[in-house]
């Protein structure tokens, strides 16, 4: 349990490290999108954002994640979380 | 008397879909006639002036022949387009009958790019021809996948378009190619200088080159009577930049200096639809617009 929420706050400054809008946000919860509507990630962005965390966090490939729904800091932390677990 | 010249060239062009699916040599040299035959006898599509802004070193009458031959390419793609929609790329085959010259030197992996000039509607024919499989970006999906080709569609949402990225930089680590449009613009984009103007690229070609360091070279078809010839071009090479904008900028200039170069030794091969977008004042800097190269 300690393990997923400090994972889930190295998402968080992560974000915050790389997106602008993070930045301005007073919080990210989890149902923030990364793409339009939430953080503003272009297609491009999304994908460097995608390929750092998982060379970082040691996560699977993030194909699934983008072929899903929208994806929100919630469903990209899950993703993280059960990739940690393995 | 335009719109008659326009309706009774139309009427003929749609005469050919039956005859491009059994001889598409055939079918697309008359399109290329009746094209050019429109554009005479209405003076539009293009006009001589419009080919004249682009080109000022050309003498009127030399602007209504490139303007005329600028038309003629331009009805050949709709009926090649017709007939890929309704029979598969099947028939296409034929106007690639040999590997380009030019691939002969290819080797995977690598990116492919091309501009919306000349017999591009004919590059899926000769991707067939490369060593190695082929995923091709496509805005919109003409027809369905055949191999040696994958093509995937750049429409949709930015997510969906991450998708395809991320699957192109893997088919890229695998070996294969990957082939896109320099000037298909999806998202945000980087705007350069070409023939005086300005025209706004994809950062997809370019952020997928820096990203798996694979080199882009670009390349272009034309038209070669009934058949089809691809020019290929030199890896892009500059200087590689820490700055991820930059370096995108870098590459897309080059290839924007490429293109010019090739039109400038062809000014018929410059597709109607980029003739158009070379003349439109450039959209007033909003948040969709990226990084603005100097000249």
């Amino acid at each position: 349990m300690e393990a997923g929420a400090a994972l889930d706050e190295e998402i968080r400054e992560l974000l915050r490290s790389r997106v602008p809008l993070a930045r301005a946000l007073d919080d990210l919860p989890d149902s923030l999108q990364l793409g339009a509507g939430g953080l503003g990630l272009d297609s491009i962005a999304l994908v460097e954002l995608l390929l750092e965390c998982e060379e970082r966090f040691h996560l699977p490939p993030s194909l699934p994640l983008l072929e899903g729904p929208p994806l929100t800091i919630g469903l990209f932390a899950a993703h993280a979380r059960a990739g940690a677990g393995r | 008397m335009r719109r008659a010249a326009r309706a009774f060239a139309d009427a003929l062009e749609g005469r050919l879909g039956g005859l491009v699916a059994r001889s598409p040599q055939v079918a697309l040299i008359l399109a290329d006639g009746i094209g050019r035959l429109r554009c005479r006898v209405s003076g539009r599509w293009p006009s001589p002036e419009e080919v004249q802004a682009l080109f000022p070193e050309l003498a009127r009458p030399e602007a209504a022949r490139v303007a005329s031959r600028i038309g003629g390419i331009a009805a050949r793609s709709r009926v090649l387009v017709e007939c890929i929609r309704a029979r598969g790329p099947r028939p296409t085959r034929s106007l690639v009958p040999h590997p380009p010259p030019g691939f002969i030197r290819l080797r995977a992996p690598a990116i492919l790019g091309f501009f919306h000039v000349g017999a591009f509607q004919a590059l899926g024919a000769a991707f067939e021809w490369l060593p190695g499989p082929v995923l091709a970006f496509r805005h919109g999906l003409l027809t369905a996948s055949r191999p040696p080709i994958t093509v995937l569609s750049t429409g949709g949402s930015d997510q969906e378009r991450s998708a395809v990225f991320l699957r192109a930089l893997t088919h890229l680590g695998s070996g294969g190619f990957v082939a896109t449009a320099f000037d298909e613009v999806p998202g945000r984009g980087v705007r350069v200088p070409l023939l005086g103007r300005s025209l706004e690229l994809a950062r997809g070609p370019f952020a997928l080159s820096r990203l798996s360091r694979t080199p882009l070279i670009p390349l272009a078809a034309r038209w070669h009577g009934g058949t089809v010839a691809v020019d290929v071009g030199e890896p892009l090479v500059t200087d590689r930049s820490p700055d991820p904008d930059t370096h995108e900028t870098m590459q897309a200039t080059a290839a924007a200096r490429w293109i010019e170069a090739y039109l400038r030794r062809a000014p018929d091969q410059v597709g109607l639809g980029l003739l158009r977008r070379l003349l439109e004042p450039p959209a007033p800097a909003s948040a969709v617009s990226g990084p603005v190269a100097s000249s």
